[in-house]
């Protein structure tokens, strides 16, 4: 077998395509990923960060909402360390309807989602941060997932079991044999370098992109791009997930997480061209806080750190080309059945909570075609970072008094701290001072995560995501890359980019201590720095 | 507390007027909340140009100034044309600083960047190599990993700067230029050309992220400087509450004076922009928040920024007006006592400079009309 040759190649480093490729991999097959720019820089990375109890969609979708709270209690087993269990509160205002608290809480049991009423005080008791003019709250086991830290530990434990993955390379066309796909032609968007891989399947997971994707293949696919923005706050007003009691609607989930706490979202349909250039209105900025500050009223007076905005990929249930019949639900289409073309399958719509069963799906399909039998392990097998004992004793086993840098790793990496650089007080030093990371996990992530500029680092370690924006760790960073592996010329360009992708996010909402610290960053990187 | 002039501010507008008004014996108080931007002065007078009263004012002060037309060396390996500058800047003919420079860095010091120094540098024909030095007493600041800054190097330095001698000693070959980071000279301005002599190479001294550590030296000189002069330097306050008395101001009510209020015929406002809170920003507009002044600034947020952050921001042009003496406007109309100095002015009086040059020179014209 030659090493452009696989069984199955997934398109996409989201967070569907990184499930796909592990619950492949697990099953015994040789899998390549395929993404044309980073992982998880699409959909997955421009979320709330929301583990849905199910309890949002109780209401109007049974399906999803029981989808939901199927897999929110199987990510709390198999990524426990990218998820923070906050618990999550349905609150009532004076303005809701009344009547909509009993009919939710029923619709959630019977999804099977433990929702509880609890009266006000206990609500502020619980929550301090929540609107206190609020007439009743129900409890849910909604929590927080870092979904760029379940990106990451689907792929890693991917390549654990032989799985390749090509970042920075782009589709550019598929390998046909009659009715079969059996490649993918690819081009590396850095180096222009032109390859062609083999499979005899192939999986479309490429999100919004999809539409593209089938395009290539010549099948129809039609996506409906929507577009949703959030707000990232400088530091966690609540501790526990705050939504509206009420029909879903815009800008009513309040989600803490890590240091932040984001406010999301808005919908608003886009032209499908616009997918790789969404930016966020001071209009939705407007409507973010000021509906926000219904959940939470110090929201209201609360530094705002980014705006950002993603794009649900959102499609059509069946061949309807009009778009009457969106679906929010997971969309797993094998295209021989539907369109007669062999060896493609797409897995598209759905969401973040979502992905593992989507990747089961897909997968099935998968193992059907090639007639492999193994079953589905996901469901119970733990990623790495997640496997055996507490982060406690993790923690306790690597340092004996753990700075709260320390602490900051092992949360963002669970037991695969335990890998990290910590021999030396050099390890320990500062890069990111918001985010304490430290050089250590900086120089371990630069060796074995895939990295080729600084925003990919920060997507894996934080780096740059805190109050300042990247001021000083910018250089910093930039600099160990430039050592490890001798571009400093590169790196300098990299740095420049790196400052453009932090102030696309603070310019919609570049007022107050935002503007001052942007002002400083000018000061230093043109004038002290002379960048 | 009755003063001639009371000034808002203490950086380098602030204190350079005070300096100007001790030396015309008129009395005056500085507020100061503690930090300016020379915390992070790059150790050049952009703008400024070969200003003679500049050196000398900055002389009586103890710092020296140097002016001489070539380049000088950047933290990230660049070059850019000289201007005047602190002493500790060397300027070079062209852009080369020499054959064969050795760059030093202490061990796990993350805000100088040898290997950027380098890959700049070989591309101007000196060849480069980066070595490490290792000081017991840099060393031990490693216990908290947030400790190893330039200042607490600096701070290191003043005491055992010998035994960087020693170790460059121990690790120089044939270079003819020794690149180390601008961390000498904290407390004591001689310290950078003692360890010139001691080395057998030129030493160049190269700049951090911020603190800079000359930069925080030349608002300790400017401050000792104005206190010897007789000035009454407020450290750690902040002027909270204005006074006035129809279009004159009458008082400034202090956060640490409480009711005890500062008077004076004259006050000069050079509190900075943004970053110092001179000028504040919401979404709804851009003011100056202690009197209100008038401000340039667009209304439309969308016209403050630029796209493209490395593009000139419009925001950073923004600054309080003023009439032709910088008096400050309000309301449309000159305020008889209050003047208005340094970046608060933003890029209102381009014909000032922008920086240091527009605090200084913007220093001047006040206090030359105050004492005239």
């Amino acid at each position: 077998m030659k090493n452009n040759e696989f069984d199955v190649i997934i398109i996409g480093g989201g967070i569907t395509g990184a499930g796909t490729q592990r619950d492949c991999a697990m099953r015994g097959l040789r899998t390549l990923l395929i993404e044309r720019s980073d992982i998880a820089t699409g959909a997955t990375g421009r979320n709330h960060g929301l583990l849905h109890s199910g309890a949002r969609y109780a209401v109007h979708d049974g399906e999803s909402a029981r989808e939901c709270i199927r897999e929110n209690r199987i990510l709390r087993h198999i990524a426990a360390h990218c998820v923070e269990e906050t618990e999550g509160l349905f609150i009532s205002l004076p303005e809701d309807d009344p009547s909509y608290q009993q009919t939710f809480i029923s619709r959630c049991l019977e999804a099977g989602i433990e929702a509880r009423a609890i009266d006000p005080a206990e609500a502020i008791r619980i929550e301090p941060s929540v609107n206190p003019a609020l007439t009743g709250a129900v409890v849910v086991p909604d929590g927080s997932v870092d979904p760029f830290r379940l990106c990451a530990a689907n792929m890693l434990d991917s390549k654990l079991r032989g799985g390749q993955v090509v970042l920075y390379t782009e589709v550019t066309g598929f390998v046909r044999e009659g009715d079969a796909i059996t490649g993918v032609r690819t081009r590396n968007v850095q180096t222009g370098e032109e390859r062609t891989y083999y499979a005899p399947v192939t999986v479309n997971a490429a999100g919004i992109w999809g539409q593209k994707m089938a395009d290539l293949a010549g099948v129809p696919l039609r996506m409906f791009p929507a577009k949703g923005s959030l707000l990232v706050f400088a530091h966690r007003i609540n501790n526990v997930v705050l939504n509206r009691c009420r029909k879903p609607s815009n800008a009513d989930i309040l989600v803490p997480g890590d240091t932040v706490c984001v406010i999301g979202t808005t919908s608003t349909r886009i032209p499908f061209e616009e997918c790789d250039h969404v930016a966020v209105t001071p209009d939705e900025v407007n409507l973010l806080i000021s509906e926000g500050a219904k959940l939470a009223p110090s929201l209201a007076s609360t530094r705002i750190l980014r705006a950002y905005a993603g794009v649900r990929p959102l499609v059509s249930a069946d061949n309807d080309p009009s778009g009457r019949n969106i679906s929010r639900g997971i969309v797993c289409l094998d295209h021989e059945q539907r369109d007669g073309l062999k060896g493609f399958v797409t897995i598209t719509g759905g969401k973040l909570m979502t992905y593992r069963l989507m990747a089961e799906m897909a997968t099935d399909v998968v193992c059907r075609k090639l007639g492999v039998e193994r079953s589905c392990e996901t469901a119970s097998t733990p990623l790495p970072g997640s496997e055996g004992k507490s982060l406690r004793d993790v923690a306790e086993k690597i340092w004996e008094n753990p700075t709260t840098a320390q602490k900051a790793m092992t949360g963002r990496l669970g037991s695969n701290a335990a890998r990290l650089k910590t021999e030396d007080r050099y390890d320990q030093a500062l890069v990111c001072e918001c985010e304490e990371v430290t050089a250590g996990e900086i120089e371990s992530a630069i060796e074995r995560l895939d990295i080729t500029t600084l925003t990919d680092l920060r997507r894996r370690t934080r780096l740059g995501m805190g109050t300042c924006q990247g001021q000083l760790c910018t250089c910093r960073a930039a600099h160990l890359l430039a050592v490890a592996r001798g571009c400093a010329q590169k790196e300098r360009e990299d740095m420049r980019d790196f400052l453009s992708e932090r102030w696309k996010g603070c310019l919609p909402i570049g007022w107050g201590d935002t503007l001052r610290e942007a002002e400083y960053t000018q000061w230093v990187y043109k004038h002290v720095l002379g960048l | 507390m009755k003063f001639d002039t009371v000034i808002i501010g203490g950086g380098l507008a602030g204190l350079t007027a005070g300096i100007c008004l001790q030396k015309a014996r008129r009395t005056t108080a500085v507020i100061s909340t503690g930090q300016s931007a020379l915390h992070f002065f790059s150790g050049a007078f952009e703008t400024l140009g070969n200003d003679a009263r500049t050196i000398e004012l900055f002389g009586e002060a103890g710092i020296r100034l140097h002016y001489r037309e070539g380049w000088r060396l950047m933290p990230l390996g660049s070059f850019r044309e000289a201007t005047l500058s602190l002493e500790d800047i060397r300027f070079f003919e062209e852009r080369k600083v020499g054959r064969k420079a050795l760059i030093l860095n202490f061990l796990g010091y993350s805000d100088f960047f040898p290997e950027f120094i380098a890959e700049g540098l070989r591309s101007t024909g000196t060849a480069c190599r980066t070595g490490i030095l290792r000081i017991p007493e840099v060393e031990v600041l490693r216990l908290s990993p947030s400790e190893v800054r330039s200042v607490h190097i600096a701070r290191a330095m003043d005491k055992v700067w010998e035994k960087v001698v020693q170790e460059i000693r121990l690790l120089h070959r044939d270079e003819d230029v020794i690149i180390l980071p601008q961390v000498f000279g904290l407390s004591d301005p001689t310290v950078p050309g003692q360890l010139q002599g001691a080395v057998p190479a030129k030493v160049i001294f190269a700049g951090t992220l911020p603190p800079s550590v000359p930069g925080i030296r030349t608002q300790w000189q400017l401050r000792r400087r104005y206190e010897v002069l007789g000035g009454t330097f407020l450290l750690g306050d902040e002027a909270r509450e204005a006074v006035f008395d129809g279009p004159v101001l009458k008082q400034i009510l202090t956060r640490n004076l409480g009711a005890h209020p500062l008077e004076a015929d004259h006050f000069i406002l050079a509190s900075g922009s943004f970053f110092s809170k001179g000028l504040s920003s919401s979404p709804t507009g851009i003011r100056e928040p202690l009197f209100g002044l008038d401000v340039s600034a667009s209304s439309d947020r969308n016209a403050w920024y630029d796209a493209d952050f490395h593009a000139d921001q419009p925001y950073m042009g923004f600054g309080v007006l003023t009439d032709s003496r910088l008096h400050a406007l309000k309301d449309g109309r000159p305020l008889p006592n209050l003047f208005a100095a340094g970046s608060i002015l933003g890029a209102t009086r381009p014909e000032l400079g922008s920086g240091a040059g527009l605090a200084i020179r913007s220093a001047f014209a006040i206090t030359d009309f105050l004492t005239a």
